[in-house]
């Protein structure tokens, strides 16, 4: 077993911050190894004073951060882009977002501290993969895409189907998160984002909900759900979902979308909270989220 | 004038992790991974050939160049259990707790140090660990000493009063029963040092986080082999202590890495260290009656409390000597007839245990909160009624209370009334109801408590030492020494303001000096600083007011009944404009006092020296044995809203009402009421250490350790009332942990309170989201099992 | 690996030679010999370390000092001018939002970066909790620390600012 250790030091290092994408694959292709590919490093430091990452040798960190064209947030024929180096605080403040968004830049706000959120990016908070990942309940419920790029060129797919497992996803070693993209809200469509932690500020979700329906006089139409934390990667809730379909909400429907929920995830108990104490509350979440949507639309 | 705070603020700290000597090297600690294993070997070689390695320290070396840590606290009585551990700093043969130091690397500089420290090849025997007290206690569990018959270091049974007779009286009994979780006082700053060993003169200076420089000498230079007078400790600035810098024990390896490697050698302790190494605190598990008549007299308590001191090793006897205050606080500021109150303390393979805002006192007075709050509710009385029943009056102070504390002053009444007055009682409780109807819980806590301060205890290192100097520089400044290090809490403009007062001098020349070990002490502890180190400065200046006085007669040719001062000059009350200023006066006593010199008389008496060292102590403490001479008070009273479905609690309004004696800076007080609130809003619904099921703590960073941030510290409305005490110097009372005590107690209440339709008993912290709605869940199920 | 870096701190201009792993935290404390800029948890969750990158804070302990290549770094000893502490900090000895001082420079630097940005708004208490949620303190219960930061931006709103 390792030695315990109060903060250990970080690795030696070569390193590259190139400044087009073009370069990025070209290190790529001849980065000694082992190398890892960073943006914000917010997570990357931590990892490796915890002694989760460590390497024995010389490792190459290549840093997105000077990639301009991987920091952007653009709105075009109903989509919403989001270059993958886009950090967070621009993502809380950009008024696309806001408008086109508001699910995503509310869940932003509940991430880290302003300092953190200065420096993390959408992409590193995806590309982490945590079950926790705030950023994504809200991408989720959004339909977001992902668009990978790597040697053999670009290939483009549903965040859900990119997220495998808690750390785990599809991408290659070689490869390089670039975009997420998701279709613009509707004026007559409802979101909301809500979490739950062991304190208000800062902290990690013990779980976490994102919300979207469309109302239609009353009716809900095109509902998704999607959960962080109750599940090896954030998931969408398919069976509530399809039981909110085409229902008029009221209390009753909405209380036994709630039981849904609860039934249909298999949290785990780690140090946050136990599985029993997430099914609970998950539950509550939802509900009040769905409650918000409608008291939004009314 | 904050002299201190704007060197502070403009970015001139020097804390401990700033100090730069030439040649320094740095010393990184490696800690066990395990909770309870033997060491089977270590191998040292391949961190030494990483270059840059200097040296790498083992529990071998320990016990080939060190002595055992000195014991610092022994009790024997017979019937009581006390028992002591004999160690080292770090360990050759066994490590008891998840962290443990085993070896520590000196390198040219900390990374390397910290790279190395993954490359000591470590064999260990996991053993079986305990992580629990009351488990610890059971035959069937592992030992932490080996040489001890069981996991009980110390039993301590007290009776006060007449306890059979208070039962007696009883109309009824109540059993309560009370758990506090363990927790970390998490200063922002860790600990740090730097050692430098001067091998020409034997001699060894110590810098850094020192709360305690005086203790921190005696038991360093112990474990050195060195005489005390070979050894100085100087305090630099402190990032926060709350009693988690008085303990001495890595530093002692520091200490030995400059000697063995004859270079500076630094130490700054990693906040995962800290946290992991602690010192922690709390972790008691109470149980007992509470005796009563039906109108609400409270009459007496039987009572156990057990306490998971985790390992003893490292401060041999303070941290059990902290179940005294916990056995002894209950009688808090009520009359009674009698208690029996039994303290166990059980080692467990945890973190050792030491002082935290409170040391043990909060952990009676919160007990005796509580359990007064189920009395009250068990006799349909409200909580301030209940108290304002059994409060001692504000006619019969001095008082002898059963526990042999001599309480000072106060007005108990007039405080919670106060506390009253400023939140709509009434209008809360009104309000409560009707949210009830709409399923939500709003609840009301009230809480009221005294600070025992200032400790004095024999047979231990809390004796109650001290001494201070004040001087005159023959610039015409003061200089003022004593043993109060500064850490946050006010010690300087404190000291500063004390003794400008007395002496008329503005606070721009007052230079209060950095604590060192020179001076006797045993520094800021138990909040002791408005007590003894502030009694003994009050007590300098006022002789060296004395000397001035006589000084300055002499000079102005005036009588000394006639010689006052003010704003820094010194002059005669019947023509003012007959003076001198303090530099002036300075100037002629110490240097050119005039054709003629001063009066022989004066020169007899040495009042021309203006340089007085004085040493203060209790004036109840040595004839009714009281531990604490003041006693400062306070009334909480809190509202929350408990969302029922997250269990989630919500703080919507916070009072304290604050008497400490007469008030030297209400900022300074004000800051510490705040914070200590918050730091006990955090104990009562946030903070927990919690360890996996081989007692290995989770807890390890700001990440899982929740302290509060500034939005879960809520807006807090504070009022005093100034008693002065008698037995201090100034009238001022010692402060700063009342506040951590009722907050802690007024929030759980109120949390109690607001869940009072599910007829839930919060006697559990902290009250955690989780815990919160497993409670309600629980209460529930039962009800529909009943139904 | 040895870099070349070149920082504007405090508004000076500096060339430095860094190595690639070391923080910027790192960096500021030995070779720019910036005291100010504390280490605590070295994770990014305490806030002691914070520094303004290009007027944002950030915790300098995440921050790979070559990353920030050509940035603009300031740090408490930044806002002092001709040894007069700055408005600021002026505020917070005031109210006295400030204890052990060990959390101080870092909270007053994320304070700073918030006034800026509210030029001519209003800064309600709630704002400024939530802006400062990333730093820690253990001894002010972060009362007097609020009253500090509005009386910092009562100071710039009456001109008395740099």
């Amino acid at each position: 077993m390792k030695n315990f250790i109060g903060s250990r030091s970080l690795p030696d290092m070569i390193y590259h911050a190139p400044e087009s994408i073009e370069k990025l694959f070209l290190l790529l292709s001849d980065a000694a190894r082992p190398f890892r590919i960073v943006a914000g490093c917010t997570d990357f430091i931590p990892a490796v004073r915890t002694g989760r990452w460590s390497f024995d040798e010389e490792v190459t960190i290549i840093d997105l951060k000077q990639i301009k064209a991987l920091n952007y947030i653009e709105h075009q024929g109903g989509m919403v882009h989001i270059g993958a180096c886009t950090r967070l605080t621009q993502i809380l403040e950009s008024p696309e977002i806001q408008e086109k968004a508001p699910v995503l830049a509310r869940a932003v706000t509940t991430m880290g501290s302003w300092q953190v959120r200065n420096t993390a990016t959408i992409g590193g908070n995806i590309c982490m993969s945590s079950p926790a990942g705030d950023t994504i309940p809200a991408l989720l419920v959004l339909d977001a895409r992902v668009t990978l790029a790597g040697p053999d060129g670009e290939e483009e797919m549903l965040l859900k189907e990119f997220l495998t497992g808690p750390g785990q996803n599809t991408m290659e070693d070689n490869q390089v998160m670039t975009r997420i993209s998701f279709p613009a809200m509707e004026k007559n469509e409802t979101a909301c984002f809500k979490k739950i932690g062991n304190r208000t500020a800062v902290i990690i979700s013990i779980v976490s909900t994102a919300v979207r329906i469309t109302l239609e006089h009353g009716v809900c139409r095109n509902v998704k759900i999607a959960m962080g934390s109750v599940a090896p990667t954030p998931i969408r809730i398919n069976r509530a979902e399809a039981f909110l379909e085409g229902k008029r909400l009221d209390q009753e429907v909405i209380h036994r979308c709630g039981a849904l929920v609860s039934e249909e995830i298999s949290p785990i108990t780690d140090l946050r909270a136990s599985g029993d104490y997430r099914r609970d509350v998950a539950a509550t979440l939802v509900k009040r989220a769905i409650a918000e949507c409608m008291e939004e639309k009314e | 004038m904050k002299k201190r705070e704007e060197r502070l603020v403009m970015g001139k700290g020097q804390y401990a992790d700033d100090l730069e000597f030439a040649g320094m090297a740095h010393l990184v600690f490696v800690g066990s991974p395990y909770a309870h294993a033997l060491i089977r070997s270590i191998n040292t070689d391949k961190a030494m050939t990483l270059p840059g390695v200097v040296r790498v320290i083992t529990g071998q070396d320990m016990v080939q160049h060190t002595h055992p840590l000195p014991v610092q606290a022994n009790f024997k009585k017979p019937g009581w259990t006390w028992r002591l551990a004999n160690v080292h700093a770090m360990p050759h043969d066994k490590v008891r707790w998840y962290g443990e130091p085993v070896a520590a690397v000196v390198a040219e500089d900390e990374e390397t140090a910290r790279r190395a420290a993954d490359l000591v090849e470590i064999v260990y025997d996991p053993l079986p660990a305990t992580g629990n007290a009351l488990e610890a206690l059971t035959p069937e569990s592992p030992r932490v000493y080996d040489d001890w018959e069981d996991n009980k270091q110390v039993h301590l049974k007290f009776d006060f009063g007449d306890p059979d007779k208070a039962f007696e009286m009883a109309d009824q009994t109540l059993r309560v029963t009370y758990r506090e979780g363990r927790v970390h006082g998490l200063p922002i700053e860790p600990r740090g040092c730097v050692a430098v060993y001067d091998g020409k003169n034997d001699a060894l200076d110590i810098w850094g986080s020192f709360q305690t420089p005086f203790l921190a000498r005696h038991n360093i230079a112990a474990t050195m082999g060195m005489p005390e007078a070979k050894v100085k400790i100087s305090a630099v600035d402190i990032g926060g202590a709350f009693g988690l810098k008085i303990h001495t024990w890595k530093e002692n390896v520091v200490a030995l890495a400059s000697k063995l490697t004859g270079r500076p050698v630094k130490w700054m302790e990693p906040h995962r260290d800290f946290m992991a190494t602690g010192p922690h605190q709390r972790d008691v598990f109470w149980e007992g009656d509470i005796a009563f008549k039906n109108d609400g007299t409270l009459l007496g308590l039987k009572a156990q409390v057990v306490h998971d001191l985790g390992v003893e090793s490292t401060n041999k006897g303070i941290a059990a000597l902290s179940i005294f205050p916990a056995c002894s606080a209950p009688a808090s500021m009520y009359k009674w007839i009698g208690m029996h109150i039994e303290g166990i303390g059980a080692v467990t393979n945890k973190s050792f245990y030491c002082a935290y805002r409170g040391y043990g006192k909060d952990k009676g007075l919160k007990f005796i909160e509580s359990a007064i709050n189920q009395v009250a509710k068990k006799l349909g009385m409200t909580p301030e009624a209940i108290r304002f029943k059994n409060f001692i009056q504000p006619d019969e102070f001095p008082f002898h209370q059963i526990n042999n504390y001599v309480i000072d002053s106060g007005d108990y009444p007039a405080t919670l009334n106060k506390a009253m007055e400023m939140v709509d009682m009434d209008g809360f409780r009104k309000k409560k109801a009707d949210l009830e109807k709409q399923g939500r819980c709003l609840g009301i806590g009230v809480s009221t408590t005294i600070e025992p301060a200032g400790v004095a205890v024999p047979n231990c290192q809390m004796g109650g030492i001290t001494q201070a100097r004040v001087m005159i520089t023959p610039d015409g400044s003061v200089e003022v020494h004593s043993d109060r290090t500064e850490i946050g809490q006010g010690a300087e403009i404190s000291h500063a303001t004390i003794a400008g007062n007395i002496l008329g001098m503005d606070l721009a020349h007052i230079h209060v000096k950095k604590v060192t070990s020179d001076y006797i002490g045993q520094g800021p502890l138990s909040s002791r600083g408005a007590v003894y180190p502030a009694s003994a400065v009050a007590k300098a200046a006022k002789l060296l007011r004395k000397k001035v006085v006589q000084c300055a007669a002499g000079l102005l040719m005036v009588e000394q009944s006639d010689v006052d001062m003010a704003d820094g000059f010194v002059f005669s009350t019947k023509k003012p404009e007959t003076r001198l200023s303090y530099r002036e006066l300075a100037d002629k006593v110490f240097f050119f006092p005039g054709p003629r010199g001063l009066d022989p008389e004066i020169l007899k008496n040495h009042d021309h020296l203006l340089d007085v060292t004085a040493t203060w102590y209790s004036p109840t403490t040595p004839d009714t044995g009281s531990s604490y001479t003041t006693f400062c008070v306070s009334a909480d009273i809190a509202v929350v809203e408990v969302d029922v479905d997250t269990g989630v609690t919500d703080i919507v309004k916070y009072v304290h009402v604050h008497d400490a004696g007469t008030i030297i800076n209400r900022q300074v007080i004000d800051g510490q009421i705040h914070g200590g609130i918050i730091q006990g809003i955090g104990e009562a619904l946030y903070e927990s250490l919690d360890y996996d099921d081989q007692s290995r703590l989770l807890s390890t960073s700001f990440s899982n350790y929740f302290i509060p941030t500034s939005i879960e510290a809520p807006d807090i409305e504070i009022a005093h009332l100034e008693t002065p005490s008698p037995f201090s110097e100034t009238g001022s009372k010692g402060m700063g942990e009342a506040p951590i005590i009722g907050s802690k107690a007024v929030i759980l209440d109120a949390v109690e309170d607001a869940l009072s339709g599910f007829g839930i008993r919060v006697n559990d912290s902290p009250a955690s989201p989780e815990k919160v709605r497993q409670w309600i869940l629980e209460t529930q199920r039962k009800t529909k099992g009943e139904d | 690996m040895k870099i070349p870096l070149n920082l504007t701190i405090n508004g000076d201009t500096v060339e430095l030679t860094v190595d690639a792993n070391e923080t910027l935290l790192h960096v500021l404390r030995n070779s720019a010999s910036l005291q100010s800029v504390h280490r605590s948890c070295e994770e990014g969750e305490c806030g002691a370390c914070t520094v303004l990158v290009n007027n944002e804070p950030v915790n300098s302990c995440l921050v790979l000092a070559v990353s920030v290549q050509g940035a603009s770094v300031m740090t408490a000893e930044g806002l002092v001018r001709n040894n007069e502490p700055h408005p600021i900090m002026k505020a917070f000895t005031d109210e006295l939002g400030i204890q052990c001082g060990f959390c101080t420079p870092g909270m007053l630097m994320t304070a700073y970066a918030l006034i800026n940005r509210c030029e001519g708004s209003e800064l309600t208490d709630e704002f400024i909790r939530k802006s400062l949620q990333g730093n820690l303190c253990r001894c002010t219960g972060y009362v007097n620390i609020v009253k500090a930061v509005k009386k910092a931006k009562q100071n710039k709103d009456a001109g008395y600012w740099w």
